[in-house]
């Protein structure tokens, strides 16, 4: 219903495989749905070219965040719905390079592996030149099982061969990185219900495990850089959390221009001077809670331009019990503006190099926050 | 003449070697034996020993008290997973009650009563919600995370725990308006 699909290739690699059962896709069913549902009407000859054994494509004419998902596949890519078994860390492919992130806590992150790798080898065979799909076969694979990853932490930087074992793992939905003590808090998915409570218990844990840390006015640093969606309604609740009640959040219009507004709740508030770390992975709901935040000044943004998409999908279930997503509504941030095809320009603009190094990140963060009286007039630094 | 000169140098070598003795017992060849028990160097040796001996028991001690903290810790952990699993029954108990409720709205409002409608999707809503925290506490007790993520992962649980008896007692309030 109001679920913000990121447009990039993440594949999550921590639920285990399995051959889908082959069955008859309900194309009829499809194409009534994307007819009478999708935010903007599809031409009937786009309907009509959709094709069974090459779905995903043809679904692709008619929106591009449209996508079919099997029922195997839907419930593998559910978050909410269980354990993973895995290494405990998605993989990103970047032009010919395979990278991954990895979730603190997870047996990746266990082994040694810092946040975020280039993968070169797996069980000593180089990734370069692999499938996609079989890539993803060497990696997944039964509890307890081994596997050997050679990996470089940057491209220069020496190659590293660690052994790891696959097991059940279920991320921390608000991740506090590591160092702990700098109190950066990583999401990479909006989850319903659930983020706005894991970040107060993070920050309760912070508070908790170093008294006085949030002190003297530092910054909240939330890392978005690879946040790629999620809840909408999380986003909106989430940004509503460090805005006064009745502050507007913005709106979202359905087919037809039928808008719908929404404002800051009452409730706890956050007061805390916040810094959002975002690059040109940030996507969806990850882009429609920073756009309010740095709408109404309550945020400052580090890091490289967002990708560019506020339109809203919703999942419906087909008969068959596979998954249609597809584009309902476009979210409009409080300048009754949708971020679509822009993207947000951060307060900070930064090189690849830095975007990736989170220590250079953080103190151009605290840099921006010391002298937030000079960057608040919009203009934009540029650090290479 | 070129022989002798050699034995010379050799002799002369032996003759250094001898001159550089040493207090470990490990090395105390004969002249390092009794130069070393006759310079005290013995009793220093059997303190060293005896100094050692009670570091190695410290350390001991050290290792035995951190492992009592760790099972405490973890006896401490087992207990509050326990006791979330607890309160997340009891909420469920009264997510159970309220969703005969709603059922029975239903019966008086009719199954196409718009608010009776939004009610049922919420309490569904609630109730997938539920089914997810369970899962997490799941595996929370199977995962191999360290003692402080385990700690903030179960801090977030209570926290999102929160949230849904919120969510609850917000349903109740709405099922209690449409029963009136």
């Amino acid at each position: 219903m109001r679920r913000l699909a990121g447009g990039l290739l993440a594949l999550l690699l921590t639920a285990s495989g399995g051959a889908a059962a082959q069955t008859p896709v309900p194309l009829d069913e499809i194409r009534d749905l994307l007819r009478e549902q999708s935010f903007e009407p599809p031409p009937e000859r786009s309907l009509a070219a959709l094709r069974a054994d090459d779905l995903n494509s043809s679904l692709a004419d008619v929106d591009p965040y449209a996508r079919h998902f099997s029922s195997q596949e839907a419930a593998r890519q559910d978050r909410d719905q269980r354990a993973w078994t895995g290494i405990g860390a998605d993989v990103r492919f970047e032009g010919d390079q395979v990278w991954l992130q990895v979730y603190q806590g997870g047996p990746a992150h266990r082994a040694g592996l810092p946040g975020r790798v280039r993968l070169l080898e797996i069980d000593r065979q180089p990734v370069a030149g692999c499938e996609v799909k079989e890539l993803l076969q060497s990696l997944r694979g039964e509890s307890g099982s081994p596997l050997v990853l050679t990996w470089q932490a940057g491209r220069e930087m020496p190659a590293h061969t660690t052994t790891l074992i696959r097991e059940r793992f279920r991320p921390l939905d608000v991740e506090l990185v590591e160092p702990w003590s700098q109190g950066v808090l990583r999401v990479r998915d909006f989850l319903a219900g659930r983020t706005r409570p894991a970040l107060m218990a993070t920050l309760e844990f912070i508070e908790r495990s170093d008294p006085g840390a949030g002190d003297a006015g530092s910054p909240l640093v939330m890392d978005l850089r690879d946040a790629v969606g999620g809840d909408l309604y999380e986003a909106l609740d989430l940004a509503g959390l460090f805005l006064p009640p009745g502050t507007p959040l913005g709106s979202l219009m359905a087919r037809g221009g039928q808008v719908r507004d929404f404002q800051a709740p009452r409730g706890d508030k956050l007061v805390m001077p916040l810094v959002l770390l975002i690059g040109p992975e940030t996507a969806s709901a990850a882009e429609v809670f920073a756009g309010i935040l740095q709408h109404h000044g309550r945020a400052y943004l580090v890091g490289q331009p967002t990708f560019g998409k506020c339109s809203s999908q919703t999942d419906r279930r087909l008969s068959d019990g596979s998954v249609l997503r597809f584009t309902n509504r476009e979210v409009l941030l409080p300048d009754g503006q949708s971020c679509s095809g822009r993207g947000l320009t951060p307060e900070m603009v930064v090189g690849d190099s830095v975007l990736r190094d989170l220590s250079r990140l953080m103190s151009l963060a605290m840099a921006l926050q010391a002298g937030r009286g000079v960057v608040g007039t919009g203009q934009e630094a540029v650090v290479q | 003449m070129k022989r002798m000169t050699l034995m010379v140098a050799v002799m002369g070598t032996l003759g250094l070697a001898g001159c550089a003795t040493t207090t470990d017992p490990h090395e105390g060849g004969l002249l390092g034996g009794i130069q070393g028990m006759g310079s005290g160097a013995y009793d220093q040796r059997v303190q060293e020993r005896e100094d050692r001996l009670e570091q190695l028991r410290q350390a001991q001690q050290e290792l035995q008290t951190e492992r009592e903290d760790l099972e405490a810790r973890k006896t401490r952990q087992r207990r509050e997973v326990a006791l979330e699993r607890e309160r997340l029954a009891a909420l469920d108990r009264d997510v159970t009650g309220l969703s005969r409720q709603v059922e029975s709205l239903s019966d008086r409002h009719g199954e196409e009563d718009q608010r009776v409608q939004a009610l049922q999707t919420r309490l569904d809503d609630l109730r997938g919600r539920m089914n997810t925290q369970q899962s997490a506490l799941d595996a929370l007790e199977g995962s191999g995370m360290g003692d402080a993520e385990t700690d903030l992962r179960r801090r977030q649980l209570e926290e999102q725990r929160n949230a849904l008896r919120e969510e609850f007692d917000l349903l109740m309030e709405l099922s209690l308006d449409l029963a009136r």
